[in-house]
C-alpha cells in the first residue's frame, strides 16, 4: 500500500513534428492536490489528457494505484472509470438534464438501476449545491452551475483521482468562486486532484504541490509557497509573477 | 414534332391550353372523381404505405451509414461512402428498374419499389445524419468517454440522440421527396395515387377527366406533405430540449 496513487514515467507525446511532452515523470500520493501550471502551449492539457488516455501517449507508462493502466492489454474504459475529468468548457450532455447528466454514466458504466442512479445523482447535486436544479437542462444553467454539474458528474462515478483542465477559465469572474469553493471542499475531503488552473488563490490555499511545465518538461516542482517565493528557475518566477498579477493571489 | 407520350400523360396531350380551356370554360367533371373516391382513398393508403416503409428502411440504412461515415475505421467507412455516392448518382427510376428487373429483389412490385425508394432514401438520409453528427461538438464524445463509456455507448446514448434532433429539418425535406417519388412505382403497376388516377381515366375510357383526376391526387400529395411536415415539427418541439452554445 506504499504505492503512490498515480505514477507517470517518461511520458512522451508528439503531434507530427511538434513534440509536446518530452519525458514527464511524477507521482501523486493519495490526497495530494497538485497544481499544473505553465504557459500556453506548454503541454498542460496534453499531459492531463494522457493520464486518462483521452490522448494516447506515444511512450511512457502510467500506474494507477499500483496497476499499469497504459500500453497494450490495458482497458481504457476501466482506467477512466477510476479517473474523473472536468473540462474547461463543461461538456455537459446537452440533451440531458443536470440529474440525467449524472445518471447516464452511473447506469451505463456502473450498471446501477434507475432509482439507485437517481438517488446517487441527487446526492452529488446536493453536494455541489444544485439539488434544486436537477431538472434543468445545461442551456438553462449559468456557467458556474454547469461546471458544478460537471464536477458532480465526475464525482458520482466514485473516482480515485480527479483531473481538472482549467475548470474556471470559461467563467465570468464573479462565478469563479462557487466552483473553486466546491474544489476546495473536495480537497479537504481528501480527494487526489491534478488541476490545471491560473487561479493562484486556489493554488495557495488548497494545493499540496505545484509543478511548472514549460515546453513539454517539468521545470520545477514543489510546495506552492516555495514556487511563489523562492522559485529556482527564472522562467517559473517570471510566469508566476505574471499570472499572479492577472488572477490574483488573494482568494475569494 | 410528334412526341410519343407515355400512357399517363397522353390524355393531357393537346397541351395546357386545351385542357385548361375545357376545365375552366366548360364544366369540370368532378362527379367522376367523387364517385371514385374509394379507389383514390385506397391509393392514398398505398402511397402512405410506400412512403412509410421506404422512409423506415431508409432510416435503418441511413442512420448507421451516417454514423459509420463519421466514426467507423476506413475499412468500413470507405465502402459505405462509396455505395452512398453511387446510389445518389443514379436516377430513382433507374434504381427501380435495377431492383425489379435486374436484381429481382422481389416479385412484388410494391416490395421492389420500397427497396428502391428505401435504398435511395438511405443514401440521402446518411448525409442528413452525417451532417447532424458532425455538428455535435467533439466535447460531447470526450465527456462520454471520460466517464468510461465505450465509443459505441457514447454514440448510442449521447451523439445519436443529439443528432436526431438536429436532423429534423433535413428529414422533413427527405420525407417530402420520398412521398412524391412513390409515384414512380406506377411503372411497375403499383396502384398508388398516380397509377390509380391513370387507371381511372384510361381503363374506363374517361380520358376527358384526366386533368380533374391529376388535380385531385395533387391535392392529396399536398395535404400529406403539409401534415407530415407539421407532425415532424411537433415531434421536434416535443422531444426538443433547450440548447445553447458552450453548455
Ligand atoms: N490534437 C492536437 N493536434 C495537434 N496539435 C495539438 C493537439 N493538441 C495539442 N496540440 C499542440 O500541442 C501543444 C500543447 O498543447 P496543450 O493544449 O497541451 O497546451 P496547454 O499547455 O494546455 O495550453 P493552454 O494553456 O493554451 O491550454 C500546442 O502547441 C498545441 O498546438
Ligand atoms: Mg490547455
Amino acid at each position: 500500500m506504499s504505492d503512490p496513487l498515480l505514477r507517470v514515467e517518461d511520458l512522451h507525446k508528439s503531434y507530427g513534428d511538434e513534440t509536446v511532452l518530452r519525458g514527464i515523470d511524477f507521482e501523486l500520493e493519495r490526497g495530494d492536490v497538485e497544481i499544473l501550471s505553465g504557459p500556453s502551449g506548454s503541454g498542460k492539457s496534453t499531459l492531463l489528457r494522457c493520464v486518462n488516455r483521452l490522448t494516447e501517449p506515444d511512450s511512457g507508462t502510467i500506474y494507477l494505484d499500483g496497476e499499469r493502466v497504459s500500453g497494450a492489454g490495458t482497458d481504457v474504459n476501466e482506467l477512466r472509470r477510476q479517473v474523473g475529468m472536468v473540462f474547461q468548457d463543461f461538456n455537459l450532455f446537452l440533451h440531458l438534464t443536470a440529474a440525467e447528466n449524472i445518471t447516464l454514466g452511473l447506469r451505463r458504466v456502473k450498471g446501477l438501476g434507475k432509482a439507485e442512479a437517481r438517488e446517487r445523482a441527487m446526492e452529488h447535486l446536493d453536494r455541489v449545491g444544485l439539488a434544486d436544479q436537477a431538472g434543468s437542462y445545461p442551456a438553462e444553467l449559468s456557467g458556474g452551475q454547469k461546471q458544478r454539474v460537471g464536477i458532480a458528474r465526475a464525482l458520482a462515478m466514485d473516482p480515485k483521482l480527479m483531473l481538472f483542465d482549467e475548470p474556471t477559465s470559461a467563467l465570468d469572474p464573479e462565478l469563479v468562486g462557487e466552483v473553486t469553493s466546491v474544489m476546495r471542499e473536495l480537497a479537504d475531503e481528501g480527494m487526489t486532484m491534478l488541476v490545471v488552473t491560473h487561479e493562484m488563490g486556489f493554488a495557495r490555499e488548497a494545493a499540496s504541490r505545484m509543478m511548472f511545465l514549460d515546453q513539454g518538461q517539468i521545470v520545477e516542482r514543489g510546495p506552492p509557497e516555495q514556487l511563489f517565493q523562492h522559485p529556482e528557475q527564472a522562467r517559473t518566477a517570471e510566469f508566476l509573477q505574471r499570472i499572479t498579477q492577472l488572477h490574483g493571489g488573494e482568494s475569494t | 414534332m410528334a412526341v410519343e407520350l407515355t400512357p399517363v400523360a397522353a390524355p393531357l396531350q393537346g397541351g395546357l391550353v386545351d385542357a385548361a380551356s375545357r376545365f375552366f370554360l366548360d364544366n369540370p367533371d368532378w362527379g367522376y372523381v367523387w364517385s371514385n373516391r374509394d379507389a383514390i382513398l385506397d391509393a392514398t393508403v398505398v402511397t402512405v404505405q410506400l412512403t412509410f416503409v421506404s422512409i423506415v428502411l431508409g432510416f435503418l440504412i441511413g442512420l448507421p451509414a451516417g454514423v459509420a461515415e463519421v466514426y467507423a475505421p476506413a475499412w468500413l467507412r470507405v465502402p459505405v461512402e462509396t455505395v452512398g455516392v453511387v446510389v445518389r448518382a443514379v436516377p430513382i427510376l433507374v434504381i427501380l428498374i435495377y431492383m425489379f428487373y435486374v436484381f429481382s429483389v422481389s416479385s412484388s412490385p410494391f416490395i421492389a419499389a420500397t427497396f428502391a425508394l428505401g435504398l435511395r432514401s438511405g443514401a440521402y438520409q446518411s448525409q442528413i445524419f452525417r451532417g447532424a453528427i458532425q455538428s455535435v461538438g467533439e466535447g460531447q464524445m470526450e465527456a462520454a468517454r471520460s466517464v468510461g463509456m465505450s465509443k459505441l455507448e457514447a454514440i448510442v446514448y449521447v451523439i445519436v440522440p443529439q443528432s436526431l434532433r438536429r436532423s429534423i429539418p433535413g428529414f422533413q425535406n427527405e420525407f417530402t421527396i420520398v412521398l412524391k417519388d412513390t409515384s414512380i412505382a406506377i411503372i411497375l403497376g403499383v396502384t398508388e395515387l398516380l397509377g390509380t388516377a391513370e387507371d381511372l381515366f384510361l381503363q374506363q375510357n374517361r380520358t376527358g377527366t384526366a386533368l380533374e383526376l391529376i388535380l385531385a391526387i395533387s391535392l392529396v400529395y399536398f395535404v400529406l406533405t403539409v401534415t407530415t411536415n407539421r407532425g415532424l415539427e411537433f415531434a421536434g418541439d416535443y422531444f426538443g430540449v433547450p440548447t445553447g452554445e458552450n453548455a
